[in-house]
């Protein structure tokens, strides 16, 4: 069965695959890109592309290809002229007349609108008719050679074109170009099967002004004049066969630098930057080498070039032997900071190279395999270059981070798996997006999807050992790079591609080990594990009575049985208990080695072999504890919250000598504010040998604790002390020296210390005088002339402690700000920023760090009411032509204002922004913002919520973003954030109160009237259509019950549904329709590969695919043109859907089992015949509505 | 003309201390020849006289039988009148107000018409002295006011001069904020901050050597890497004859493709293209892949 995009293909992981079984009814061999023509002054783009593709099955007579925004003038195959189809229901997710604003219905449509043009699921935005007179040839699996003329203007997304508007030619302009996107994003910039999937050879060339350099992907064969001598053509060759996702390019008036220590290496950076270029590249061959030894296995690409440019739509993007970088990554000897910044965007794009660019994926669920990989030997670098406790650190955060990230949403699923129609349809009801594509993904969901794969890649090493995790990973590698040197028709290249089937059998051949269960907690499974513990030591028994409890009813967290390692530190040494989890065990005895002897004075051994001596004067006489550590290894993906007492967290601090214990333990400490806890953070501060990180952290643990101790302190305020030996002259200890900034650690600390500081507190809740004036000294005598490295990140910082040391103005009355009744404290702070902030106007710093940091400090300084609440300031900074870091820290003031003050206005002017501006990344980060800092939420009421605003927010996300995926789905968590899932409460109440429940075949009360408050009651609340009230995460059902209401307000929508179709073909978009099919064709152009029935005489209009197909996320709108009378076929359509909701059911509520279990009973029924069905109801659908298909089919026959 | 001033005043001194000396000497003769008094214009009569007498005393003694023999005694006579000597008025010493060291002579280049120098204080220097302030306190103390005074009156001043932006509306010169202003190229003033060349400039010195060694190192490679893709053309288009040739000599030279000349246009090629182009034949597609 040919997919027809109802499935969204899948069935060949479920299989088990042995290979790689294409969606796609033909393979793709060789593909031809040139661009001809690239003008800067109109932003377009001219040129062609020639697909050569074998059919593999004999009746192909429509060839699906993906194309966006692409003007489409001409389709030939084997020379004939082909007719074509032009259908992009991305565009508008849901016809414009539609009055739905929940977002249920929208997120639904948008999977199907998405997963109608989704390569693999055989899908596209455009359908070409293969011509009659060549079905005999395709008949006989011959190839074919689809030639496509388009062009492009003014893309939108795909490619970006940065033309600074000053005087002189565009190379001196420094204009330039480049494709970007997120995920599979090439079809935005020329036709081509857009999956990871598929891949061929590529020949590229590109013809551009002759001061102009064209990179991209392969090998530059040649540069040839045109015979104007203006513009030269770059040849590209790329033999590899390699994914159309994997394409990019280029173009710009870059300076070239060859790597002095790999040849095969190009840099190109910007006009001026050079200098730049050769010290930030200067490091990259350390890394080629590094994963060439440890993958033992050479870089696949005969070349590799990177490129630097501005405006960047990610830090980092890796395509085939080639990496696109934001030129912000550049910096000279003299950066600190950002030095090992851009190192690890260096490494993480190679890493890439190798897994995500030469290994490509099977399918989307494939994803993780890849994204692990290339995350876990960038781990590796990481260890390498900086360090184990670096490494360990950076595990530690990634570790923080998912853990947050679920619990919060309520999961990330690595595999997800769809059986069409099977119970766990919809594996992620509890977000507001569908997981099946990548295109319907929240941003942030995909980057914490990335952090856990890497961190599950870990947890397998940690099961198979390293050795044979590398093997596994030459195995992958040497078995693509074997097939890549292959003709394409040995039938090798899908060894190219990875699968988690395939990465699996591949981990036990090589290692014998059976790692199903971790698999299946980690990656089949979403949510992280949340351990209790607690102890008591038994001094008759000598043993120590440990209590592991578990969450796993939260959202976002999930049961582990299995073994769990537990470190305990007693008197005699460190000991390594591996504890089994089960089911109902919750106690565990562990044997103490030592009985408490302290009278003897005795060296203590540490886990490291080490022996230390301790003060244990601390101790609890009757126990040989020393600390307890539960899972060390971070082995599990999880969060322990452990109680142990104060001192034994001290001295973990102290004598710990693993930096993750160290950071667990300052963390702990927070809650003990002891002079013994201050004088360990203290120590922890003061030791040389210390983790730096550890050392900063300490830092703003003791600033918390002093402010809790704020009675009973004594001394000076916290650190200040230590400071000042640390880094004052010893002659004059209110002078800080000169700065030299040559230890790393210590510049580090240098920084941190003042930003904690100003955190201190007195009894007054007021940062004492004393606080104020070191800091104001510190930046007064702050002094890098004899310094090798700048001090912009110092200084920066140093503003960042002025404006934590502001607290609230004392207001009287609400009285107007203003300059008379200005604290004098504040005064000096506002005197010192000003004179940076105009400072930097004339000597800029790097990055323009300092002027980021006074952003800032103004914003606190109006939020604490010292300076009137304005957001003017920020809005000259948030214009287009400042640096993206100063835009981006001005928007977030902004943002925050909008929230504070409820301001409409401001509101109004940053969704404007998020439309208009030339900058994709700022797009994307101001809806980023505006999510995390909502100027309202969906339970809260505000005057800013109003039906303007949904309009506008729903317009943004149903058309207004449909050229960038990432911005579309940045519009959607906004909306999420700001209404949730359901009808946003400030809308009028729809026409009709009434709506028919189709489960429960009766007519309910229209959830949507349903106040949102009454929602609140989740336990109580009886009635299952409420629950449509509540966050998707909380109710399982929530979303098959929108599934099944028909909101009578939409009958409209139906009609209007059919409007917009028939609307289609007067698109923009579809320029070829009308004008370039020719007419011979027209008879032909009807042929349908509907289920099943592939090749049977066309019998159908085109468009009723088209509402089939849409029919996936838009049910409603069959169902609703008849609606008078509800037939009893649809629900079969919807018992799908229902069933969607069935995943998840180790979060599910008591009082849902016992409702669960009855649906799932009639579920599993409908199911059945739920495919059968489906084929049943989709032909008379599509007779008895002649009328909309022809009329659809009509404009485009009739000339 | 202040000199020639200088000159004769002094000597108007003396003729009138004379005078009033020969004055002096004849009102004491009339006193001893017995007159107790004189009217002034006889007195002057015999001043004159005296005076010039006194000038031609020689000729007077040669011409009168004037016995010169005789004026010893007569002026060892016993009731002669004595008088005191007149007031020594200081000799005029010229006034060497501010003498600085010696005044030069000219050097014997110079010839001696030459007018003399100057007195020696108009071109002398003296180099004084004061103790240095050592004290490092008061030295950062003094740097730091010294940055932050310049810092502040800088930008004050360049606040007045140009557009501004206020915190407080009711106030916009306390903390005037030099208004923001987009770039055309913002990131060319962000990754080479002005701020760095200058202290780059300061370090140069020290660096300078350091770098040159390992640029010299690179120096091949560096070579290689010209910024206009169309100047590295033209040159590479020059040097091509000798490439090959070169290429055997050294093994340095870097095989890049992007530092490879770009080709002519050929016509085979173009008909090629255009063949793509009318779609008529495909270029290497099809052929590479058999």
């Amino acid at each position: 069965m040919p997919p027809t995009g109802l499935e969204p293909c899948k069935m060949n992981r479920k299989k088990g695959d042995k290979g790689f079984e294409s969606p796609r009814p033909y393979k793709l061999t060789h593909q031809v890109v040139c661009i001809n023509n690239i003008n800067f002054q109109r932003k377009s783009v001219v040129g062609f592309v020639e697909l050569t593709i074998f059919p593999t099955v004999a009746n192909l007579n429509r060839i699906k290809l993906n194309s966006k925004q692409c003007r489409i003038y001409r389709v030939r195959i084997n020379d004939l002229e082909a007719a074509f189809i032009y259908n992009d229901p991305t565009l508008e997710v849901c016809h414009s007349e539609s009055k739905q604003r929940n977002l249920n219905y929208f997120s639904n449509a948008y999977a199907a609108a998405v997963s109608a043009v989704d390569p693999d699921a055989g899908n596209g935005e455009l359908c070409i008719k293969v011509p009659s007179e060549l079905w005999r040839h395709v008949d006989e699996l011959k190839v074919l050679k689809i030639h496509i003329n388009f062009s492009l203007d003014q893309p939108k997304g795909g490619l970006h074109f940065v033309v600074p508007s000053v005087e002189g030619s565009m190379a001196e302009r420094g204009a330039h170009v480049f494709s970007c996107g997120y995920q599979n994003s090439t079809r935005f910039w020329f036709p081509c099967v857009d999956s990871y999937s598929e891949l061929c050879t590529w020949k590229l060339e590109f013809t551009v002004d002759a001061a102009m350099v064209a990179v991209s992907n392969g090998d530059l064969v040649e540069t040839v004049y045109t015979h104007d001598m203006r513009k030269k053509t770059f040849h590209y060759m790329l033999t590899i066969p390699t994914a159309a996702s994997n394409i990019s390019l280029a173009i710009g008036p870059f300076e070239i630098l060859v790597d002095p220590y790999m040849h095969e290496v190009t840099h190109f950076c910007l006009p001026q930057l050079l200098p730049l270029l050769k010290h930030t590249t200067s490091y990259l061959h350390e890394v080629f080498e590094f994963y060439e030894e440890i993958l033992t296995c050479r870089y696949p690409y005969s070349c590799f070039k990177t490129v630097f440019i501005d405006e960047a739509y990610v830090e980092v993007a890796a395509y085939a032997s080639m990496s696109i970088f934001s030129t912000n990554l550049l910096h000279s000897a003299m950066i600190i900071d950002e030095t090992p910044l851009t190192r690890r965007c260096l490494a993480q794009s190679l890493a890439q190279q190798f897994f995500g660019c030469f290994i490509s994926r099977m399918s989307w669920s494939d994803e993780w395999v890849l994204k692990g990989i290339s995350g876990y030997i960038y781990g590796l670098w990481m260890k390498k270059t900086f360090g184990v406790n670096e490494y360990r650190h950076w595990i530690k955060e990634e570790l923080d981070k998912i853990v947050a990230y679920e619990l919060k949403t309520g999961g990330v699923l690595l595999h997800p798996i769809f059986g069409g129609g099977k119970e766990k349809d919809n594996p992620a009801s509890h977000l507001h997006f569908s997981i099946k594509h990548p295109h319907t993904l929240s941003w942030e969901y995909y980057t914490m999807f990335q952090c856990k794969a890497h961190l599950v890649m870990r947890l397998i090493e940690n099961r198979i050992s390293m050795e044979f995790m590398l093997q596994v990973f030459n195995k992958l590698l040497s078995l693509a790079s074997t097939a890549s040197s292959q003709k394409f028709q040995s039938h090798m290249w899908s060894q190219m591609l990875v699968s988690t089937y395939g990465f699996l059998k591949s981990i036990s051949n090589v290692s014998g080990k059976d790692i199903q269960p971790l698999i299946k907690q980690w990656v089949d499974q979403s949510g992280v594990v949340k351990f209790y513990g607690s102890f008591a030591f038994n001094r008759k028994r000598n043993v120590l009575e440990l209590e592991i409890k578990q969450d796993y009813t939260s959202p976002g967290t999930q049961k582990y049985v299995g073994p769990l390692k537990v470190t305990v530190q007693e008197l005699d040494g460190s000991f390594n208990h591996t504890l089994q989890i089960e089911e109902n065990s919750l106690k565990h005895d562990i044997p103490c080695h030592s009985k408490s002897r302290r009278n003897k004075k005795k060296k203590i051994p540490l886990m490291n072999g080490e022996e230390v001596d301790m003060d244990l004067s601390a101790m609890d006489a009757d126990s040989p504890l020393l600390w307890i550590r539960i899972d060390p290894d971070m082995s599990v993906l999880r969060k322990v919250e452990f109680e142990q007492a104060d001192f034994m967290w001290q001295y973990q601090l102290r004598y710990e000598r693993d930096v993750v214990a160290q950071q667990e333990s300052i963390l702990a400490l927070e809650k003990f504010p002891t002079p013994a806890s201050r004088l360990a953070l203290t120590d922890t501060l003061e030791h040389e040998h210390c983790f730096y990180r550890v050392r900063m952290a300490a830092c703003f643990c003791l600033a918390k604790i002093a402010n809790s101790m704020v009675s009973t302190w004594t001394g000076p305020p916290a650190m200040k002390s230590l400071f000042t030996r640390m880094f004052c002259c010893k002659t004059c200890p209110n002078i800080v020296k000169t700065n030299n900034f040559m230890s790393f650690q210590s510049y580090f600390l240098q920084k941190t210390m003042p930003v904690a500081m100003a955190l201190l507190r007195d009894v007054h809740n007021l940062c004492p005088k004393e606080v104020l004036t070191f800091i104001l000294d510190l930046i007064k005598y702050n002094d890098n002339r004899k310094n090798k490295f700048s001090d912009n990140y110092y200084r920066a910082e140093m503003i960042d402690a002025l404006a934590n040391s502001v607290t609230p103005a004392v207001s009287v009355n609400n009285e107007v700000r203003t300059l008379d009744n200005l604290n004098p404290d504040v005064r000096l702070i506002l005197e010192e920023i000003t004179r940076f902030l105009n400072m930097e106007k004339l000597l800029p710093s790097y990055r323009h760090t300092i002027t980021v940091s006074c952003l800032k400090a103004i914003r606190v300084l109006q939020k604490n009411g010292h300076v009137p609440s304005d957001p003017a300031l920020f809005k000259s900074y948030a214009e287009y032509g400042h640096f993206v870091d100063i835009r981006i820290a001005a928007l977030e003031a902004v943002v925050d204002y909008t929230k504070v003050d409820r301001s409409y206005e401001e509101l109004q002017w940053l969704l404007n922004m998020i439309q208009t501006d030339p900058v994709p990344y700022v797009r994307h980060k101001i809806l980023n913002m505006l999510t995390k800092n909502p100027p309202f939420t969906k339970n809260l009421e505000s005057p800013l919520c109003n039906e303007a605003l949904v309009d506008q927010l729903w317009k943004l996300m149903n058309s207004g973003t449909s050229h960038d995926w990432r911005l579309r789905c940045g519009a959607v968590d906004l909306y999420f954030t700001l209404f949730g899932l359901s009808r946003p409460s400030c809308l009028p109440l729809p026409e009709l109160g009434l709506v028919l429940n189709l489960k429960e075949k009766k007519a309910v009360l229209n959830p949507t009237i349903i106040p949102e408050t009454a929602a609140g009651n989740q336990e109580a609340a009886s009635n299952p259509s409420s629950h449509a009230q509540l966050g998707g995460f909380q109710n399982p059902f929530s979303c098959s019950q929108e599934e099944e209401e028909i909101d009578m307000d939409t009958v409209h929508d139906s009609q209007a549904f059919i409007s917009h179709h028939l609307n289609m073909l007067e698109r923009p978009s579809t320029p070829g329709l009308s004008k370039y099919r020719p007419a011979s064709s027209r008879s032909s152009l009807i042929p349908q590969h509907s289920s099943g029935s592939d090749g049977t005489p066309p019998t159908k209009p085109p468009w009723t695919v088209e509402l089939a197909r849409k029919g996936a996320g838009k049910e409603q709108s069959p169902l609703e043109m008849s609606v008078p009378a509800v037939p009893a076929a649809p629900l079969s359509l919807f018992a799908k859907e229902a069933a969607a909701s069935k995943h998840g059911e180790h979060r599910r509520r008591h009082e849902h089992k016992k409702k669960k279990k009855k649906h799932r009973h009639k579920h599993r029924h409908r199911h059945r015949h739920d495919a059968r069905e489906r084929e049943r109801d989709r032909e008379p659908f599509a007779f008895s509505s002649p009328a909309s298909g022809r009329s659809a089919r009509s404009p485009s026959l009739s000339d | 003309r202040s000199g020639s001033k200088h000159s004769t005043n002094p000597a108007d001194n003396y003729h009138l201390a004379r005078r009033r000396t020969l004055q002096v000497v004849v009102s004491s003769l009339l006193t001893e020849a017995g007159f107790e008094s004189a009217e002034k214009a006889s007195v002057e009569t015999l001043t004159e006289m005296l005076q010039s007498c006194d000038a031609g005393i020689k000729g007077m003694c040669h011409h009168t039988c004037f016995n010169v023999d005789t004026l010893p005694a007569y002026a060892k006579r016993s009731q002669r009148m004595v008088i005191t000597a007149p007031p020594v008025t200081n000799q005029p010493v010229t006034p060497k107000a501010l003498t600085a060291g010696q005044n030069r002579p000219h050097p014997p280049h110079i010839p001696s018409h030459f007018p003399e120098f100057p007195d020696p204080h108009t071109y002398i220097k003296t180099p004084t002295y004061r103790e240095p302030v050592s004290d490092y306190q008061v030295l950062r103390e003094k740097a730091a006011s010294q940055r932050r005074d310049v810092e502040r009156a800088l930008t004050r001043f360049m606040a007045k001069t140009g557009e501004t932006q206020s915190l407080f509306k009711d106030d916009v010169s306390t903390f005037p904020l030099i208004a923001a202003r987009p770039f055309t190229i913002p990131y060319l003033t962000a990754l080479l901050p002005s701020e760095l060349e200058m202290q780059q400039m300061e370090e140069t010195d020290s660096l300078e050597q350091d770098e040159q060694m390992d640029t010299e190192n690179l120096a091949l490679h560096v070579s290689t890497d010209d910024s206009g893709a169309e100047k590295e053309n033209a040159s590479v288009l020059q040097q091509n004859p000798a490439l090959p040739g070169s290429r055997n000599g050294e093994e340095s030279v870097i095989d890049n493709p992007y530092l490879r000349p770009v080709k002519k246009p050929k016509i085979l090629s173009s008909r090629a293209s255009w063949s793509l182009l009318l779609g008529t034949k495909s270029l290497a597609s099809g052929r590479e892949l058999g």
